[in-house]
């Protein structure tokens, strides 16, 4: 580890807040606490003074307001951002916000504590850790996304079954980067998507949401028995394990209460595990950007049972470990950065949804 | 990993109990500025703000119940709910309260109280499309509860399509069954050998108790048949079937495509508008909180006993360069021994000064209280009130400002329920309907005075003086010998009430004579001033601080006391022959004044040696008068460090706290106020002479001379 400890600064409105957060970061000793700060105005003042590595984000706070602020240091400061938001649909949708204006990521405030505490604590520490080594803030412009386009949307067309199994598994950067690749797909994008994307129960349906809002493809929080259609993408929510199922009327998504894998649910190792067995080589398995190395295996498996295997490029990533992992061990067939990835994946699934299906519908 | 969480939870435990006083506070301002301008979202941005912060700080602290309730809260305080404003403010006041409650609670770790109240108004304003919504859902068949998956549905529709009939089959089971899991098994295994199960809930294997089986049947028998298959005496008590097509139409469409995005996503975003860069002195609030430090009491407490110390050292070190200087007049080595005694001398001041600062904070912080206690009050009692504060910024030591909140808040109600007239009362009286209260605060000399004034009727002197009669507080001698202030100072008698009837807001069983006793403890005093019809001022003294204080050494009967040096007026000289009694107070006329005075030790003998012995007249300003204190020998004056005597080491009020002189000799320190106040209620028995001689209970702590 780097000798020098990350320089953190810590802003929220709360008192109690301005003491915990310190206190977690206290255990590691690899991080430090410069400083603190009780609103926006002052918390940019201090970025200034103390020029932190990371800063810890209360989204809610008098004054200059939580986005407001976030704005700012990513306007001018280009320090990464950790929110610390509140689990509640309102704290869901602004924080959700807050990572496509470029927030590194998130940690979820407790709502009854004592009991995850240390979850938590564990989980604040990474991140911050991840955010000091990573190359600074990803900031895509509004010019990267294409306006939302809920006339493209593929209205009125029956549910075909899906060409192909797309499976992702993303974790830290993962809100902006799905959005930026998924709104550069068609309505009509023939495979079937399902995500396995690490975030806590409370922000994946409003995160499905705000994804349906900005693409072409109807995005949805995956419910157990939904069907895997094609130009369709589920969402794994939070606190549940993702797997796929063939039945003989259609292919369905099925959520479990089974225990953490890799210290995580959902875990993308039990969501490709799955879709492995399932779908074999139908299948494609991508795993993009994010810290540890869930998935991996995984993509391991997918790759045995003869399905394509794609990891995220090191340059567009905002932090390398997941895909790094599995091109380490050689479970990537292929390597493919952020910006090519919608396209790839098109190339994949093929275009012309109905011929690929009926193709495929071999398997 | 688990100990230093635990270790810190009482810390964070603290804390929080620490921060949400500011935060309720915030709460209670908030909701007074709503009730003055209704509907403005900036305030109820910030009352919600408020609520969720408390939520997550509680959730952080451990204190589920808080941090639910404020969730709800939250939730209710919506923008949309403005349009019922007075229930807005309402509600902000009971969260108040019952966050104030609760946390109390939590900390006494007794039982929590009640949240009915708020529960029941957060339920008002949430109420309307929400509850309706409820209605609806509970009129509605059973059946519809269910969601089935799409790929239930799925197959549904397709075997339908075949020619099958689908039906939804709800059997519930009877609350006597024991074994409702079996009976789950049961109706699945007779319907299963007449029909296709297409789906169930709960979902078989689940291991759940319920009290209702939901299955999704597709089967070309008959309803009844279904019906009587399920209908297991005993275990089943009634069976529900509904052709799945009807239950359809509550459900959400299978093609997704279709399905529009909630509007409620939008809404959310929008109630939540990146708050607008505030004004300026809250920037300027923001900063001075930014650097504030937390520190324990204790720990400044600790800092001021060393500088206590400090000063006694300092008083022993001037004392050896007095010996060493009039032993050596001519050694060189004695200025430059004066002038370092000097220079340390005024780093202690200033030492002493700057610790004594850190234990200040402005008075604010006690008046932000007031608006809400008058607001309540004036409610209560329908009268109608306004507040005005002045001197906020005035330091006090932070002990003392704590002190006085119960005091001041029992002055404040007493003022709007027995000061200040009805409005119709006011009107007839030519005054404006609403009555003025005005809290003020300020320095003066060593004090800090609080002055609570209204514009009410004042104090009925007749009236006091009827009621100190009927209850024999005075006799009849005495009432016609009294002057009006006199009078009007019965009521800081024990029991003392002029209200007619003890109403619910300041008859709580404190009076005023509890007020006097907490400002005699605090070596502080209370005065009245009153003008009938026009109305009432009382005054708090208090001392800046406990600590430190100027004061001026006496002795009585040889023994050495101090008293305050800010008190004293003047020194006179008298013999014993030059005073003169009247009535049964000694008096001394002084350059035309009559000064009672007040004779701490033993009477004289009344031979003529004695007559002609000096003495000395200490005069003193006491609570608005001017007393006359009579001692033997006047020692010095010095700066005392007051060292507080527990109860065990002096069983009296008349002596607030000792300290330790330079030469190691020990000086008791007078409770003026006591002092006066004995004097004053016992005078009337007879002279309370020798309430500081030798013999009565007072023993002074051994002297060393």
């Amino acid at each position: 580890m780097n000798a020098k400890p990350v320089r953190v600064l810590v802003v929220d409105d709360s008192a109690l807040m301005r003491k915990l957060i310190p206190q977690i970061l206290a255990t590691d000793n690899s991080i430090e606490v410069v400083g603190t700060a009780i609103d926006g105005n002052f918390g940019l003042k201090k970025i200034e003074e103390l020029k932190p590595q990371v800063v810890t984000l209360d989204l809610e706070m008098p004054g200059l307001g939580g986005l407001d602020t976030l704005k700012e240091i990513v306007r001018r400061h280009r320090v990464p951002v950790i929110v610390v938001s509140s689990h509640s649909t309102s704290g869901a949708s602004v924080t959700l916000k807050a990572l496509s204006l470029g927030a590194f990521d998130f940690v979820a405030k407790p709502n009854d504590v004592s009991s995850r505490m240390q979850e938590i604590a564990r989980e604040l520490i990474s991140k911050i850790k991840a955010a000091a080594q990573s190359r600074g803030i990803q900031i895509y412009s509004s010019a990267d996304f294409p306006t939302p386009v809920a006339h493209l949307k593929n209205k009125g067309v029956p549910p075909q079954q899906p060409s192909r199994i797309v499976a992702i598994g993303i974790s830290t950067g993962g809100p902006q980067s799905l959005q930026l690749m998924l709104s550069q797909m068609p309505g009509d994008f023939p495979g079937s998507i399902v995500v396995v994307q690490h975030m806590p129960d409370g922000f994946t349906d409003m995160f499905a949401r705000r994804l349906d809002e900005c693409c072409a493809l109807n995005v949805k929080e995956a419910q157990s028995g939904d069907l895997l259609l094609a130009g369709r993408v589920l969402i794994c929510p939070g606190n549940k394990h993702l797997k796929v199922k063939r039945l003989p009327l259609g292919d369905v998504a099925i959520l479990s209460d089974d225990p953490l894998v890799n210290g995580h649910r959902p875990s993308v190792d039990v969501l490709f595990k799955s879709v492995a067995e399932e779908f074999g080589q139908r299948a494609i398995g991508v795993l993009m950007t994010g810290m540890g190395e869930d998935g991996a295996q995984g993509l391991g498996l997918m790759k045995t049972s003869g399905a394509m295997t794609i990891a995220q490029g090191e340059q567009s990533c905002v932090v390398f470990g997941m895909p790094k992992v599995a091109i380490e061990r050689g479970f990537a067939q292929r390597v493919v950065e952020l910006d090519a990835m919608a396209a790839t994946l098109q190339a994949q699934c093929g275009r012309g949804g109905a011929q690929v299906a009926r193709a495929a519908g071999k398997n | 990993m688990t100990q230093p969480f635990d270790e810190r939870g009482k810390e964070l435990r603290d804390l929080f109990f620490e921060t949400t006083q500011e935060l309720l506070q915030s709460l209670n301002d908030d909701s007074l500025k709503l009730e003055q301008a209704p509907g403005d979202q900036e305030t109820i941005r910030s009352i919600r703000r408020t609520v969720h912060t408390i939520k997550g700080d509680a959730a952080a602290a451990g204190f589920r119940e808080l941090s639910e309730l404020a969730h709800a809260i939250e939730d209710a305080l919506t923008l949309e709910s403005v349009s019922d404003n007075a229930l807005l403010v309402q509600l902000g006041f009971t969260a108040a309260d019952t966050f104030g409650g609760m946390i109390s609670a939590y900390q006494v770790q007794g039982e929590l109280p009640g949240t009915a109240a708020v529960v029941d108004l957060v339920q008002k304003l949430t109420s309307g499309p929400k509850a309706k919504d409820a209605a609806d859902k509970s009129s509605r068949p059973a059946a519809t509860d269910v969601q089935w998956t799409e790929y239930e549905r799925l197959s549904a529709e397709s075997l339908r399509a075949e020619g099958k009939k689908v039906l939804h089959i709800v059997a519930h089971i009877d609350p006597l069954c024991a074994m409702p899991i079996a009976a789950r098994q049961l109706v699945t295994n007779a319907i299963a050998s007449i029909a296709q199960i297409l789906g169930a809930r709960p979902e078989s294997g689940a291991n759940v108790e319920v009290q209702r089986i939901d299955l999704l049947v597709a089967t070309s028998q008959s309803d009844k048949l279904l019906i009587s298959r399920c209908e297991i005496p005993t275990v089943i008590k009634k069976v529900e079937c509904l052709e799945f097509g009807r239950a359809m139409q509550n459900q959400p469409s299978m093609v997704v495509n279709d399905a529009a995005p909630e509007s409620t996503h939008d809404q959310a975003i929008d109630a939540h508008p990146a708050a607008t860069p505030n004004s300026k002195d809250d920037g300027l609030r923001s900063t001075a909180l930014g650097t504030l430090l937390r520190v324990d009491s204790e720990r400044i407490d600790n800092v001021l006993n060393l500088v206590g110390e400090l000063i006694i050292g300092k008083s022993m070190l001037q004392q050896v360069g007095q010996e060493f200087g009039s032993r050596f007049s001519r050694d060189p080595l004695r200025l430059r021994f004066a002038d370092a005694m000097a220079f340390q001398a005024r780093v202690l001041n200033d030492l002493q000064r700057s610790v004594m600062k850190i234990r200040m904070v402005p008075v604010e912080q006690l008046f932000r209280r007031f608006p809400r206690i008058v607001r309540d009050t004036a409610q209560r009692c329908g009268k109608e009130v306004t507040l005005e504060l002045s001197g906020q910024d005035t330091d006090l030591d932070k002990v003392l400002l704590d002190a006085i909140a119960e005091p001041l808040a029992h002055i404040v109600r007493n003022a709007i329920s027995h000061g200040i007239e009805s409005p119709a009362q006011r009107t007839a009286a030519g005054k404006p309907s609403t009555g003025k209260l005005v809290l003020n605060a300020y320095h003066q000399a060593n004090q800090l005075i609080v002055e609570v004034s209204d514009d009410g009727c004042g104090v009925d002197a007749e009236k006091v003086k009827l009621k100190a009669l009927k209850m024999g507080v005075i006799s009849a001698s005495d009432a016609e010998r009294m002057t009006q202030q006199e009078i009007v100072d019965l009521v800081f008698r024990p029991g003392f009430s002029t209200a007619d009837e003890v109403t619910e807001v300041s008859g709580r069983g404190v009076g005023l004579d509890v007020v006097r006793e907490v400002l005699h403890r605090l070596k502080g005093t209370v005065e009245l001033e009153t003008n009938p019809g026009a109305g009432t001022k009382f005054r708090l003294r208090l001392p800046l601080t406990l600590a430190i204080i100027k004061a001026l050494l006496f002795r009585i009967e040889s023994r050495l006391y101090a008293i305050p040096l800010n008190t004293v007026a003047e020194i006179a000289r008298a013999k014993e022959c030059d005073l003169h009694r009247v009535d049964k107070w000694e008096v001394l006329q002084l350059r035309g004044d009559v000064l009672p005075l007040m004779r701490l030790g033993g009477a004289p003998p009344e031979d003529s040696l004695h007559t002609k012995k000096k003495i000395f007249v200490l005069v003193i300003n006491f609570g608005g008068r001017k007393w006359g204190l009579i001692v033997d020998a006047l020692e010095s004056e010095e700066e005392l460090v007051i060292k507080a005597l527990d109860d065990q080491t002096i069983a009296t009020d008349l002596v607030s706290g000792a300290s330790i002189l330079g030469d190691g000799r020990v000086v008791l320190i007078m409770n003026l106020g006591a002092v006066v106040g004995r004097f004053t209620t016992s005078s009337r028995d007879g002279l309370p002479a020798g309430l500081f001689h030798n013999k009565t209970a007072l023993t002074a702590p051994e002297v060393r001379q």
